[in-house]
């Protein structure tokens, strides 16, 4: 479902996948979809910095809500055992690929591969971001229609912050349409 | 962290301080939890039975199935 992707909504779900490995989650859900699209410097980045939402804050709130990986092992305790956390992961890692140590959320594919796997929200924001773009009559999924297909989505994390954040589906839409008619 | 503070955790492995051995317990036993529903989920897709996991492990089929079996669906 990628082929439409512009350049910066590729590099958004890449950069998702980074965050959601450097915060030891073992999946991609909508929270890293968004920081992927901040991260991106796209068009999608610069519709959010209209509403002032930037990645730093919006990590502070996903750390906030969904917790780090891995906080029920500490590895300075394991460390007194002589166990090296890193070196275990490092091992596990290697056989099963990124983020395999990590406590897996209730995935559709549950298979342990070498991709963090999508939850069934992201992947729905994905899908409503494509309908997005076709709505907007637009040939390219942009980041822009990331952010739209987040909030479409509604129930996930990313919804969840951004509405705290007073962006809306409509404004954001509405920002969208403007520019592009002017 | 320091290199110097880590020898001082690693050096309280003797150390009789219930807090110190006590959350060492906790994380071990914490990443043997997730170690085991890595390798049982690994186990299950390359089609062992609960059987031969539960000898594996040193328990009874019936106790592998109980833990894991209910994850295992909601996974799948």
């Amino acid at each position: 479902m990628f082929e439409r992707f512009t350049t910066d909504a590729r590099q958004a779900v890449a950069l998702a996948q980074e965050e959601a490995v450097a915060l030891h989650h073992g999946w991609i859900g909508t929270e890293h979809v968004l920081l992927g699209v901040l991260r991106a410097d796209g068009d999608g980045a610069r519709l959010l910095a209209g509403f002032g939402v930037e990645a730093a804050g919006v990590r502070d709130d996903v750390v906030r809500i969904v917790g780090r990986g891995e906080d029920d092992i500490d590895p300075d305790a394991l460390a007194t055992l002589g166990i090296d956390l890193d070196e275990v992961r490092e091992r596990v890692e290697r056989a099963f690929g990124p983020g395999a140590l990590m406590r897996r959320r209730r995935c559709r594919r549950g298979g342990i591969g070498p991709m963090v796997p999508f939850t069934a929200r992201a992947k729905k924001a994905l899908e409503l971001s494509l309908r997005e773009a076709i709505n907007l009559s637009q040939r390219d999924l942009r980041a822009e229609h990331l952010v739209l297909g987040l909030l479409r989505e509604g129930d996930g994390v990313a919804a969840r912050i951004l509405a705290e954040r007073g962006v809306t589906h409509a404004a954001a839409r509405e920002r969208i349409a403007g520019r592009d008619a002017a | 962290m320091a290199a110097q503070q880590t020898r001082d955790l690693a050096g309280a492995v003797d150390s009789t301080d219930p807090q110190v051995g006590l959350a060492a317990v906790a994380s071990l036993r914490n990443l043997v939890e997730r170690l085991e529903e890595l390798h049982v989920s690994n186990a299950r897709e390359r089609g062992w039975s609960w059987q031969e996991i539960g000898a594996a492990l040193g328990v009874s089929k019936q106790a592998v199935h109980r833990k894991h079996g209910r994850r295992r669906r909601l996974l799948g």
